[in-house]
């Protein structure tokens, strides 16, 4: 690594790591982060971003802004960034040596604090680290500051424990620095300590890794909508070995008005004080679907979202703008009433529910009706609605082809995860989603299941590539109800072989009855009086014979 | 385990803080010792060798840290033989402070499979220029066989000395290396180098001022992981100069020579794999 290929605009402070790189690690915040930084990004704005962020951001503030410095500790990032932007002041180090003499309007803090440390020096604490970044900032300068939540929902749903991976990052452990925040609250009183007034805590979903949704924290006890919850949950986990299910945990921590708690980051948007009033309005929520950002609002009307960009008109499965722009109904996740007959055994809530899911499918448009899934349905007391719309497939299949899709998703999702079903427990799913499409009154047959299968392919890679995998507790669950199977198993093997264990008894019997009476007639024909019954009876059908041939 | 735990007299060092039999062949050390004060992880970049599972023994917690993101893994953190070596012999060579005099001089040394290159009579008219007591011009045992650079720096008026081979498991040749080192540093005043390395921090924790000036000469296998000159002057920017604070340039030795993290004998025997000497 030869220092004297640095390029201009890069300033070694002291503390860079030479072989080192951030980017492989960097948090994928999609585009939630560079929509809400945009909205502080002014012309004549000095802006400062600290540690990797998306290259989406930097092009934003690069275009927007009137200055954009960035802290990066790692020197091989730090040249690729400054030759990205030649305009771009680019100090390459750690945060504690950052002496800047003019300060910023805004600092972008998005991952927060643990790739400013260096390998070179100890690592200050988190409440260290947050003093020398607000020397940054300006009066009435804004900071956006990311927190992880070491008591996030996700710790809660991944089986490894967290922190302890051992990988090249983590030089010092995480976990044991007694200054880190366990609350919005706390987070907003270390700011406060430091004259910065929080003006909205966001609440970020679903992972850490991979936040795709941003919400304040004091609307949170509005009780948003199931169908605003759906999307918050249960993506991110291909690669992960899961002990929960995290759709149903977020949901509960939702219901249970614990998600601002156990959010797995907080994002929180924070003024210098003394600061001119603001003129700008910050959204109540963030939520990228697909390509698309929706703002999420909240009002006397109840709870929508409003796409802040047109989507890119490419592929087979794409958003349409049309839909955009939505209402987010209430109301109950289709899935988890129909777990809740099958819990039940309730057959005749079941055959509603399947009744009305089969008439939603007939008079939706099948490009549209193809993207309601159980998880993505929400039964509003009157009707079925999509939670999440605004998607469309070209070329869309027929009717039984898009139902079955739906069923053979949710049949697969049940009897993974091992939930109880009224159904015969030898059943397999392609054989419950037939079952299913009955009880919706719209016969199938294998080759639109087939259809389905290869429909549910094409679906997933475009709007969730990388199926969750089943999670442990779940395995658990699956693993009892196997073990409940093989037990039946057992116990009809067992009556089996009692039965045919008698009838073979009985055929015995009878054999050696049939025997008995074969040795008995063979006896009697040995008789004399047998023998002569014979020799009597010769002449008398001689005489019948010849009769009959002269009466003929 | 390897050859390089035997340099400089390091195990001969060990052995005896540790109680071991001393005079005889060492027992291995059941891992690898840093050998030298280093600025990258505390071994050289191509360290391979140093097998997987068995402890890298280091100085500093610097190195630890830098290593780890490296991919290294296994440090165990014991300080500089050299520590071990001032806690053992607290009196050898010592003389009163007020007859302390003169300086001595480590031009950088290359090895056996590489050297230096660099005008070594510039360097030594250089030296006369700054130093105004005598100066004793410490060579590796190499370069002190190059009688041409013997000469570069005789011809000056130095004393002219080499601490010797730095010796292996098998020889008894580098066994009072950092002996010699330690009543030479003892005896000076100060302590001077064209490049950081650890004769100065061996001579700061014994009382030395240091300096570094000169040109830092050019290595022939530079390696570029270690980020040059430029990094050095970047990370001790006040360690470099014809006068450095002496108060920092022993807190900074005490931090690289990793003072605070000595262990004891009966740990060091345990990490090592060695037993006790059986008393007679």
């Amino acid at each position: 690594m030869r220092v004297n290929t640095t390029p201009d605009n890069v300033q070694l402070i002291g503390g860079e790591m030479l072989l080192w790189s951030d980017l492989t690690q960097a948090r994928d915040w999609g585009a939630i982060a560079t929509e809400l930084a945009a909205l502080f990004v002014t012309e004549r704005g000095r802006v400062l971003v600290v540690g990797p962020h998306p290259e989406g951001l930097f092009d934003m503030v690069a275009a927007r802004a009137g200055s954009l410095s960035a802290l990066l500790r790692s020197y091989p990032d730090a040249c690729a960034l400054a030759t990205r932007h030649p305009s771009a002041r680019v100090f390459c180090g750690r945060l504690d040596v950052l002496a800047q003499a003019e300060p910023y309007d805004l600092v972008l803090a998005f991952d927060g604090f643990a790739a400013l440390h260096s390998a070179e020096s100890p690592v200050q604490s988190w409440r260290e680290s947050l003093a020398a970044l607000s020397a940054l900032i300006a009066d009435g300068g804004r900071l956006i500051l990311g927190v992880e939540n070491d008591l996030g929902v996700d710790r809660f749903v991944s089986a490894r424990p967290a922190g302890r991976e051992g990988d090249d990052s983590q030089w010092t452990p995480h976990g044991y620095d007694v200054t880190y925040p366990n609350s919005p609250e706390t987070v907003e009183r270390e700011l406060q300590a430091l004259n910065l007034s929080t003006e909205t805590c966001y609440a970020s979903f679903p992972t850490r890794e991979a936040p795709r949704a941003l919400l304040a924290t004091h609307v949170l006890a509005q009780r948003p909508p199931d169908a605003l919850t759906v999307p918050l949950s249960a993506r991110g986990y291909d690669a992960r070995m899961i002990v929960a299910d995290p759709l149903h945990l977020t949901r509960t921590a939702f219901r249970h008005e614990l998600a601002d708690r156990l959010a797995p980051l907080w994002v929180s948007v924070a003024r210098k004080e003394p600061s001119a009033p603001s003129h700008t309005i910050l959204p109540t929520g963030l939520l990228q679907s697909g390509p698309i950002v929706h703002e999420v609002i909240y009002g006397g009307t109840g709870w929508s979202r409003s796409a802040l960009s047109a989507p890119p008109v490419t592929g087979r499965v794409r958003m349409v703008a049309a839909d955009a722009s939505a209402t987010i109904p209430h109301g109950r996740v289709l899935e988890e009433i129909l777990l809740e007959g099958c819990a039940r055994d309730d057959l005749r809530a079941l055959r509603d529910t399947f009744t009305e899911l089969g008439a939603w499918v007939k008079a939706q448009t099948p490009s549209i009706a193809v993207f309601g899934t159980t998880d993505n349905l929400v039964w509003d007391g009157v009707r079925l609605r999509l939670a999440e719309s605004g998607w469309t497939l070209d070329d869309a299949p027929i009717v039984e082809v898009v139902l079955c899709r739906i069923l053979w998703r949710f049949a697969v999702r049940l009897l993974a995860a091992g939930h109880h079903h009224p159904w015969p427990w030898p059943i397999e799913a392609d054989q419950l989603a037939l079952t299913l499409a009955g009880m919706c009154g719209i016969p199938c047959d294998k080759e639109h299941l087939e259809s389905a299968m290869r429909l549910e392919e094409e679906i997933d890679t475009v709007i969730e590539p990388g199926r969750t995998p089943p999670a442990y507790r779940e395995l658990l669950e699956a693993r009892d109800h196997l073990h409940q199977c093989l037990s039946s198993s057992q116990a009809r093997v067992t009556r089996l072989e009692t039965k045919l264990t008698f009838r073979e008894r009985d055929l015995q019997k009878t054999k050696a009855k049939l025997r008995k009476v074969r040795r008995k007639a063979l006896a009697c024909r040995r008789t004399l009086g047998y023998r002569l019954s014979l020799r009597f009876a010769r002449p008398r059908r001689l005489a019948r014979r010849v009769l009959r041939k002269f009466s003929s | 385990m390897d050859e390089s735990n035997h340099w400089y007299g390091h195990s001969q060092i060990f052995g005896g803080y540790c109680g071991t039999a001393q005079g005889g062949v060492l027992p291995r050390i059941q891992g690898f010792v840093q050998h030298g004060w280093n600025y990258l992880h505390g071994f050289p970049p191509n360290d391979k060798w140093c097998s997987p599972g068995y402890p890298r023994f280091i100085w500093s917690d610097v190195l630890r840290r830098r290593g780890w993101s490296m991919g290294r893994r296994d440090h165990y953190l014991i300080g500089a033989p050299w520590i071990y070596l001032l806690a053992m012999e607290p009196e050898l060579g010592r003389i009163p402070e007020d007859r302390r005099e003169g300086t001595i001089w480590y031009p950088f040394h290359g090895w056996e499979k590489s050297s230096v290159h660099g005008d070594h009579a510039r360097l030594a008219a250089e030296i006369r220029e700054v130093e105004t007591g005598p100066v004793t011009v410490c060579l590796y045992w190499l370069e002190y066989g190059d009688a041409a650079i013997r000469k570069a720096y005789k011809s000056a008026g130095f004393r002219v000395i080499s601490h010797g081979d730095r010796g292996s498991r098998w020889d008894g040749k580098g066994r009072d290396f950092l002996r010699g080192q330690l009543k030479e540093l003892r005896r000076h005043r100060r302590v001077a180098s064209n490049r950081l390395g650890s004769a100065l921090f061996y001579g700061a924790s014994v009382g030395c001022d240091i300096a570094v000036y000169g040109d830092p000469m050019q290595f022939e296998d530079e390696r570029p992981e270690y980020g040059g000159t430029e990094r050095r002057m970047r990370l001790w920017p006040d360690l470099h100069g014809v006068r450095v604070d002496r108060q920092l340039a022993h807190e900074v030795a005490r931090r690289e020579l990793g003072f605070e993290y000595q262990a004891g004998p009966e740990e060091l025997r345990r990490l090592f794999g060695w037993r006790k000497a059986r008393c007679a």
